[in-house]
């Protein structure tokens, strides 16, 4: 073991948290937003639709939520290959990290706007705001501070779950490593760094939910 | 979709025996990792109630870097790093102790949490009544925050053996390394996938019920706060209504 590569081995890893970023980023967006979306829709969807809403997103929420992040990007990546519909590593990462969040965020989003006093919406109704309005600000804001918590949770999930596009062979962090370890057999000190990267990243963005949540007083 | 079923249908006499036998390498697997992680996880509480507060700060810390680093840098770390250090390990040995590890951070929170949740004044009292310390953590405080921890506890498994397959990556002959020899074998990756994905859902979708099925009887049972919880009677379920089990989540707003 040689303590002197440390940096040379930093900046390679390096190289693989850009990868690393663009697929957490994108994960989230997507995550996030279709995440909503179902939310919205399997809480405000009423009497003859709600019937099919709830089976669709229940069944999609279950199967996301019960089945192993590998198994999905697999499904994603060799899976759809073989049937001719060939995605990137990345891409495959992306998608499939993203829609195991948005069943995440879609129970998240659900339990929070349940929580939510019915007075809330109807007030807003009851002055005259259409209802999308009544969503966009009333709503939304309410349960996005509510649901700081797990947002921050989910976030810091989603940073640690990025490796496992590294077995699609995703260029992220530990695929590096992986491939600096059969060139140079520091094992412990490459697996060691990566560990530290990783911790690096996720420390700083717990500290700011948790900043988040104070000032906004989330929860109440 | 009908061709799919077909396809699956002709191959299943030849997955069907080496992937059950791959799931109970996924069982032992998670149910070692699990039983692991409530040790350690029992410890890292009792450490971080001790009167010692480096021994406290050491716990917590712990704990929160376990829950900052992803499983399978731990797992490749263990697998393929300790050798280098003197001590080997099989992908079997490694998964446990990883899985044990970075699940105890998280057991560790749910054991907090569910001995935070019972009241003080039952421990108070119970010391009052004459109960010796360890009188009163046996039969006054555990079993209360038994009812507590449960729920969650039961999701922490879930989570691990979805995390189990990971060990995949570090040779260890499970579910999902299984399900890639067999695609590399038959050239039919998306109907194998699939199918171990049916695997891991059978085996974690009725323990994510049970988990919302046992908060809801725990919920009904705390009705009447500030008295007594009222008679435990964990035996009797209420009856299973889906809608109701799907809007029964665990609360959003705590922070793991």
């Amino acid at each position: 073991m040689n303590p002197g590569s440390v940096p040379a081995i930093l900046a390679t890893l390096l190289a693989g948290a850009l990868t690393a970023l663009q697929i957490a980023t994108g994960a989230a967006l997507l995550a996030f937003a279709l995440g909503l979306l179902l939310a919205v829709v399997n809480v405000f969807v009423r009497a003859p639709l709600a019937r099919a809403t709830h089976l669709v997103i229940g069944a999609y929420v279950e199967w996301m939520r019960n089945v192993p992040a590998l198994a999905h990007l697999f499904i994603l990546y060799f899976g759809l290959a073989s049937v001719g519909w060939q995605l990137s590593p990345k891409v495959a990462a992306i998608t499939g990290l993203g829609l195991v969040g948005a069943a995440v965020l879609c129970d998240v989003f659900s339990a929070a706007m349940r929580a939510l006093p019915a007075g809330q919406r109807e007030a807003a109704l009851a002055c005259g705001l259409t209802p999308l309005q009544a969503l966009q600000t009333v709503v939304l804001p309410q349960v996005l501070q509510f649901t700081l918590p797990a947002l921050g949770n989910y976030a810091t999930q989603l940073i640690k779950d990025t490796a496992i596009a590294s077995a699609i062979a995703a260029p992220e962090i530990m695929f590096y490593a992986r491939s600096l370890v059969t060139s140079t057999f520091q094992t412990p000190l490459i697996y060691g760094c990566a560990i530290l990267l990783y911790a690096s990243v996720i420390y700083p963005v717990n500290w700011a939910f948790a900043r988040l949540e104070r000032r906004l007083g989330a929860g109440r | 979709m009908n061709h799919f079923l077909q396809v699956v249908a002709e191959y299943l006499p030849q997955w069907g025996p080496r992937l059950v036998e791959a799931a109970w390498v996924t069982a032992g697997l998670s149910l070692a990792g699990f039983l692991l992680a409530l040790v350690l996880g029992a410890l890292l509480v009792a450490l971080q109630r001790s009167h010692l507060a480096p021994l406290r700060h050491a716990a917590r810390g712990f704990i929160q870097f376990m829950r900052a680093v992803p499983l399978l840098a731990l797992l490749l770390a263990l697998y393929f790093g300790l050798p280098s250090l003197g001590l080997t390990l099989s992908g079997y040995g490694a998964g446990i102790l990883g899985l044990g590890v970075q699940g105890s951070a998280y057991v560790a929170e749910v054991l907090r949490g569910g001995l935070d949740a019972v009241h003080r004044g039952q421990r108070e009292s119970a010391l009052a009544a004459g109960l010796t310390p360890r009188q009163v953590f046996m039969h006054i405080v555990l079993p209360q925050a038994l009812r507590v921890m449960l729920p969650p506890l039961v999701n922490c498994y879930v989570s691990l053996l979805k995390d189990s397959s990971l060990c995949a990556l570090i040779a260890t002959n499970e579910l999902m390394l299984t399900a890639r020899a067999i695609a590399s074998e038959d050239f039919l990756p998306l109907h194998i996938f699939v199918l171990v994905g049916l695997f891991y859902f059978a085996i974690a979708f009725p323990l994510s019920m049970l988990s919302r099925l046992l908060g809801m009887r725990l919920a009904r049972g705390r009705r009447s706060m500030g008295g007594s919880p009222g008679p435990s009677r964990l035996g009797a379920f209420p009856r299973l209504r889906w809608r109701r089990l799907r809007a029964a989540r665990l609360p959003v707003t705590e922070r793991l």
